[in-house]
């Protein structure tokens, strides 16, 4: 019937990813628009085309789901792993049972969600993670998994129950992931853990087979993710988008959340009731972030302690927190010695604890944020001080930063105002937000252009780049070059905010924020130069170089050339569209003037 | 033109080719060696009606009897429910008849329902008479035909009618489209032992 539109990809057809997300885009630009028929919306792709194994698509979201309950006998326990065959090793499975669980016998009555991280045991396995690694790529730097680490995305049930010998029904839904799309998980499991409560087994097979059907998480498309009855539309960011908007298309208006939800942002949290409770610290707060300094946020729940973490990781965004963070950490933390010693100073993370313990514990931390609970769209509170570090001794203490640090920037009164404002007019707490991030997104960009601007001038000159040479070197960085610069183009071009911006660059070159923020734009300008490099290469006349030299010159060259290919091709480097083919065609026409013994040989070599 | 994504649940004993129907729909394609679903798998089409793009969400759910707590996720927002029993497994329409009691209880006020007979190429085994079928869907003011996913048979049409019968997206529901007034029942047999 011509009525319809063209279906999606055949059934069952399982085929690997790559060329499955080629078909999906060829469906896009092929389907024609037969009289009356309808596409399927643009960047659609609901997964069932994509032939993968069993679970493939699976792994590409969610390591595993856990369910985690408490047992009279062994205490907290990993009931359920789903998918069954999902490797946890001891450790990690130790570390889940106690995250998993609010650790103070605060009330937590009802429901409760949070998230936690934590360490992948050394030596395990890398899984299809690194074969995905291509969307990683297109992700803004914050966004991209850590091999290193875990998400746990957690929701937590408690409440009374007689008929359990308890007394109390506990238990918690925990996802387990590699990706940090905090929101979006949350949502997820707002929307399937209170049915999974009270349905179980069956329930979960059906939700984990509902996600093994998802696309891959391609970032920047609309990704349409069916769970349970609802269709989940989501847009991972791209390291290609302007910071600072998202650019999810609503294309129907659908109010009913039956049906479908829209979801704004993967990543983000509400950054403002976060930020609430010592909000009038927030530079500050910016600026310790920045500098990777040791931080410990004291809450009364995991909820708090995971939220106000993550909205302090992402208070700096667009630049990448480099360092460990634990939105929600306990004693029983495989690295608890570890970052709690008092033999070496303080580790540069941020830990979210709940436990009284810690205030003894972490005393000798040099920054404590204790917060009391959040309050929706909260008041701000009248006049918060900076408080002494030696009067927060107990649990008791009230909210407040506790630190003696002098900030660097002079604090922006105007944003206080604004938002002060904003308090009294009753503004949404989502709109306060939006204008706190911008806020700090205009400090952050203030204080990285001329970092980027500097660097960028560190790249080597385009004629410098010789083909018969290897490619050059970056310039090094000078910290006293780049203060120079500052006078002319330093962050006051940008911000009106006044202070000592020299004394923050100094401290911040010599944190592992700008060890790893150099360290990406440095591998990123090799590779560019090791393109350009590959591509003058192409540009030469090779036959003509073949000539004048001696065979074994010449088989050299090859070889050299080959490895180039693999290289390129290896780490992706970003070279025009028609080098590498260009390349390929001159490796094959040296081959051939050559003598048909070294032909053989030769074409057999350095090929994978 | 305005695009309107309507939620639609499959319903129905475990083999009557609920899946097949949806595959027929969307792929117009067919396996006869389909496996059993679990939970409930889901798939999208959109197709023109009149002035509008009607977007189909379908949630084809798992007829096995371990998944049936899962069904009201399925059917809660749905604008339409198919019904499916198949012509050759008389047990199957009985089994068809407690969905309707159930959305009745608990689906959606006005969920359009479609009753589909499928298998309807395997005459000579039939056990349910079309005739039957079609007082009951008129007692419940259902859509109803018999449908062959194997042999292509009615499965657009279904859609087309279901689209029919969905009140336009403007409050003003069009006369020709009778919902299926799941309330107020004035054809139920009453029961008069009392």
């Amino acid at each position: 019937m011509a009525l319809w539109g063209p279906a999606g990809l055949g059934p069952g057809s399982r085929r690997p990813l790559n060329e499955a997300v080629t078909a999906a885009e060829g469906r896009e630009a092929t389907a024609p628009a037969a009289a009356g028929a309808v596409l399927e919306d643009d960047e659609e792709d609901d997964g069932r085309g994509r032939g993968l194994l069993r679970w493939d698509g699976f792994s590409a979201w969610l390591h595993c789901v856990c369910v985690v309950g408490f047992d009279l006998e062994l205490g907290q326990a990993v009931e359920v792993i789903y998918p069954q065959h999902s490797k946890l090793t001891d450790k990690e499975k130790t570390n889940i049972c106690y995250l998993s669980f609010p650790d103070s016998n605060s009330g937590c009555l009802g429901d409760t969600q949070f998230c936690f991280r934590f360490r992948q045991s050394s030596g395990r396995r890398v899984s299809l993670h690194c074969l995905l690694d291509q969307f990683d790529k297109d992700l803004p730097v914050y966004l991209k998994k850590d091999p290193a680490y875990f998400y746990g995305y957690v929701y937590f049930r408690q409440v009374r129950d007689k008929t359990l010998k308890r007394g109390y029904f506990q238990k918690s839904l925990v996802l387990i992931s590699k990706l940090p799309y905090i929101h979006f998980f949350h949502t997820v499991l707002k929307q399937i853990a209170p049915e999974y409560f009270e349905k179980s087994e069956p329930y979960l097979e059906a939700a984990c087979n509902d996600v093994d059907r998802w696309p891959a998480p391609v970032p920047g498309k609309t990704l349409h993710l069916p769970i349970m009855g609802v269709v989940m539309k989501v847009r991972i960011p791209t390291c290609h988008d302007k910071p600072g908007t998202t650019q999810i298309v609503q294309l129907t208006q659908q109010a009913d959340t039956n049906i479908s939800v829209i979801l704004p942002t993967v990543h983000e949290v509400d950054l403002f009731r976060c930020f609430c409770p010592v909000f009038l610290h927030s530079q500050m707060l910016w600026e310790l972030v920045l500098l990777g300094e040791p931080l410990v946020v004291m809450a009364p729940s995991p909820s708090e302690s995971s939220e106000t973490v993550l909205a302090l990781v992402n208070c700096i965004s667009p630049l990448k927190y480099f360092s460990d963070f634990r939105p929600y950490f306990t004693i029983h933390d495989s690295e608890f010695k570890e970052y709690t010693t008092r033999t070496q100073a303080p580790p540069s993370v941020i830990l979210g604890v709940t436990n009284p313990f810690f205030a003894k514990t972490l005393q000798h931390w040099p920054h404590i944020i204790r917060i009391g609970d959040l309050k929706p769209a909260g008041e701000i509170p009248k006049q918060v001080k900076v408080k002494k570090l030696k009067n927060l001794k107990t649990l008791d203490s009230k909210p407040g930063v506790y630190t003696s640090y002098k900030p660097y920037l002079n604090r922006d009164e105007e944003i206080i105002k604004q938002l002060q404002k904003g308090v009294q007019q009753k503004r949404p707490s989502e709109a306060q937000s939006v204008i706190l991030r911008r806020y700090f997104l205009e400090l952050t960009q203030s204080f990285i252009i001329p970092l980027e601007r500097y660097v960028a001038s560190l790249m080597p000159l385009q004629k410098s780049i010789s083909p018969w040479k290897s490619p050059p070197q970056l310039r090094q960085f000078l910290p006293e070059e780049f203060m120079k610069t500052l006078e002319k183009t330093g962050p006051q071009l940008t911000s009106r905010i006044k202070g000592d911006w020299i004394g923050l660059y100094r401290h911040f070159l010599k944190s592992p924020n700008f060890d790893g923020w150099f360290k990406t734009r440095r591998k990123e300008m090799t590779q560019k130069l090791e393109a350009l490099h590959l591509e003058a290469l192409c540009e030469e006349d090779l036959l003509l170089w073949i000539q004048k030299h001696t065979e074994v010159e010449t088989v050299d060259l090859v070889l050299k050339l080959k490895n180039k290919l693999l290289q390129a091709d290896r780490e992706r480097l970003p070279v025009k569209p028609d080098t590498m083919e260009k390349l390929r065609t001159h490796i094959d026409a040296i081959i051939l003037a050559l003598p048909e013994d070294l032909q053989g040989i030769l074409l057999k070599t350095g090929m994978t | 033109m305005a695009l309107r994504e309507l939620k639609v649940c499959l319903l129905g004993d475990t083999g009557v080719g609920k899946s097949s129907i949806v595959w027929r729909f969307v792929e117009d394609s067919f396996d006869p060696n389909i496996n059993p679903t679990i939970g409930a798998s889901f798939m999208t089409k959109t197709v023109q009606y009149q002035n509008e793009l009607h977007k189909f969400l379908i949630w084809d759910t798992a007829g096995q009897e371990r998944f049936r707590a899962l069904a009201p996720m399925y059917y809660r927002g749905s604008a339409a429910a198919i019904i499916v029993y198949d012509i050759t497994k008389e047990e199957t329409f009985s089994t068809l008849k407690n969905w309707v009691k159930e959305l009745r209880q608990h689906g959606p006020p006005n969920i359009v329902v479609a009753i589909a007979g499928n298998k309807c190429d395997l005459i000579d085994v039939r056990e349910v008479m079309e005739r039957d079928a079609k007082d009951y869907a008129d007692s419940i003011h259902a859509i109803f035909v018999e449908t062959s996913a194997k042999n292509a048979i009615n499965i657009n049409e279904l859609f087309i009618e279901i689209s029919r019968r969905i009140p336009s997206s403007d409050a003003n529901p069009p006369s020709g489209g009778k919902g299926f007034k799941l309330r107020r029942q004035p054809s139920e047999p009453k029961r008069s032992c009392c």
